[in-house]
């Protein structure tokens, strides 16, 4: 296994069952590959870009490693604290992945717009103490304590990202339904940062979003490297900013990896522009 | 008088029962038909802790409370993956089953001719709760320690968890929370509290029969929380006074009692259907159950 990688995913497949009628209307059970004998490392430390047409298969790559549909076969080994530590992702239950370092930012927002912007980053922390029932009912102390530092947490997150005077943190009380749709997303982003996560995934994190805030979410992502030590892995369909974060690409097409490398090299393969990027 | 501290107990029964269902409907999203059977079941453990036993009062209660929290677990643990209708339909097969039990096993609970006689708790082993009044302050003093457990869990980091549940199961399953052992928390809290209305309409009525505990009664406990409202504390109150008020108001209005009955039924299924379209949230809920 190569040292720098955090993620090593070797022969993985995942088809599904489709049923197909004929025009003789005989039902038969036909197997539809989406990821097919895919192999793929990821590097520590570093932004990862997976591109794609759709149906290429890649938020269903993002869906096995972050435990929320199963492989059929194939082993994804995730290094969890030091290159002698790996441990096998194939059959952990979703919930477990936040406990091993692995959070996920999905294509939909997927943040609790009936919470508030402060609850949305304080269910997010990775102390879950008071989350138990007669825990939250008999230690008020020790939960008041752990709420304020919750808070804290929070605050000292928005200045990080987003600075001292930021939206985020003057809109705390304010129901996250309330935000714009990319000030939403980059609540999602900042969210990531409540936990201890080494690696994340993030689903297509500018898309849908203005030019201005796009380039907020790329610094975003870029802090989260530089500053936070975090991996990022992420779907992106937009090359410039490809280009502008990625230290590297990989290229998916027809559920197996047909191109990896440095962002340019693989943006400028012939195979890459002709079949993804119609040039 | 008289009358007035009745419905302050009939009340108060119904408070328990709908804040108590609150936790699973309101803020867990899990839509349960089986309230009735818990409600059953632990009236049916109280006369088990005063009639049997001859425990008293605190120890049956708990006693009870615990017994209805372990059925809640049995039902929990293979129901509670199901999604939507599925888990309905598994709570409402437990509410028939139950009641089934209840109406048939005559040897252990007297089937159809009820349980009668059922003695007044006594408070600290000697002080007889018997009277109106003392019924009303025991109530009273029950639903106000229920309403305040309930808002403790509501506004902790572990009512925050279930509002997420709430809102979207997926998000909180890849914030790390294990989403079926919170749901089944839920129902096992859910299920131990409901005890306590149990344990009042037991020792108030003195008499239990499985016919209060049917499927109607499971739906009228849940049309009293819609009708109230979900997601806060004030819904579930809102609610228990509307249903048990509603019959009295129409009582007054001094028409025949056939026509009464089925006028109450009216009532209750057109202010289900105008609150459905007008307010889905319930009068004073917050939170539209889907």
């Amino acid at each position: 296994m190569m040292n720098e990688d955090i993620l090593q995913i070797q022969d993985l497949s995942k088809a599904y069952s489709r049923q197909v009628v004929n025009i003789d209307g005989v039902e038969t059970n036909e197997r539809y590959n989406i990821i097919f004998d895919l192999d793929l490392d990821i590097p520590q430390n570093t932004i990862t870009a997976l591109i794609g047409g759709n149906g290429a298969g890649k938020t269903t790559l993002f869906n096995i490693i972050s435990g929320i549909t199963e492989a059929d076969s194939g082993s994804i080994m995730y290094c969890t604290k030091n290159q002698n530590s790996w441990i096998s992702l194939l059959n952990q239950p979703p919930h477990r992945m936040k406990k091993i370092g692995i959070g996920r930012l999905f294509q939909d927002n997927h943040i609790f717009l009936q919470m508030s912007v402060l609850e949305n980053m304080m269910i997010a922390d990775s102390n879950e103490w008071g989350e138990m029932p007669f825990v939250s009912l008999f230690n008020r102390k020790k939960n008041r304590e752990i709420e304020q530092f919750r808070m804290k947490k929070a605050k000292d997150t928005f200045e990080l990202l987003f600075g001292r005077d930021n939206p985020f943190w003057q809109k705390r009380d304010d129901l996250a339904s309330t935000l714009s749709y990319g000030q939403q997303r980059l609540l999602g982003l900042a969210r990531l940062l409540m936990g201890k996560y080494r690696l994340v995934l993030l689903d297509e994190p500018t898309s849908g979003v203005n030019p201005m805030l796009a380039n907020t979410i790329c610094s975003v992502i870029k802090k989260m490297v530089d500053e936070e030590g975090i991996t990022v892995f992420l779907i992106e369909h937009n090359m410039k900013i490809v280009e502008e974060i990625a230290d590297y690409c990989s290229f998916m097409s027809h559920g197996k990896i047909t191109a990896f490398g440095y962002p340019r090299d693989v943006i400028g393969d012939e195979t890459v522009r002709k079949t993804y990027l119609g040039m | 008088m008289n009358y007035v501290m009745h419905l302050v107990v009939m009340i108060n029964i119904y408070i328990v029962l709908t804040t108590s269902s609150n936790l699973l409907v309101g803020m867990t999203n899990l839509l349960s038909l089986g309230q009735a059977a818990f409600y059953g079941l632990g009236a049916y453990f109280v006369v088990l802790g005063l009639v049997v036993l001859h425990l008293p009062f605190l120890p049956t209660l708990l006693l009870a409370m615990l017994l209805n929290a372990g059925f809640g677990l049995l039902l929990a643990l293979p129901s509670i993956r199901l999604k939507g209708d599925y888990f309905v339909f598994a709570t409402l097969g437990f509410q028939l089953i139950t009641y089934t039990i209840l109406y048939n096993w005559v040897s252990l609970t007297r089937g159809p001719y009820g349980v009668p006689g059922i003695p007044a708790p006594k408070l600290l082993g000697v002080l007889e709760i018997s009277g109106l009044v003392q019924y009303c302050i025991l109530s009273l003093v029950l639903a106000f320690l229920v309403i305040l457990v309930f808002n403790r869990l509501i506004k902790s980091p572990f009512g925050r968890v279930l509002k997420g549940i709430r809102e979207d199961e997926l998000s909180v399953l890849s914030l790390g929370r294990n989403v079926t052992m919170y749901k089944i928390e839920v129902f096992v809290i859910t299920c131990a509290f409901i005890t306590i209305s149990g344990f009042l309409y037991a020792t108030y009525v003195t008499y239990i029969d499985p016919t209060s505990f049917t499927l109607d009664e499971s739906i009228f406990i849940l049309s009293a929380l819609l009708i109230g409202g979900t997601g806060n504390l004030k819904g579930p109150i809102v609610g228990a006074v509307f249903v048990v008020l509603l019959p009295e108001v129409i009582r007054f209005l001094g028409l025949p009692e056939g026509i009464a009955a089925n006028l109450r039924q009216i009532i209750y299924g057109f202010f289900l259907l105008v609150l459905m379209y007008f307010r889905p949230q319930g009068i004073a809920g917050n939170y539209q159950v889907k």
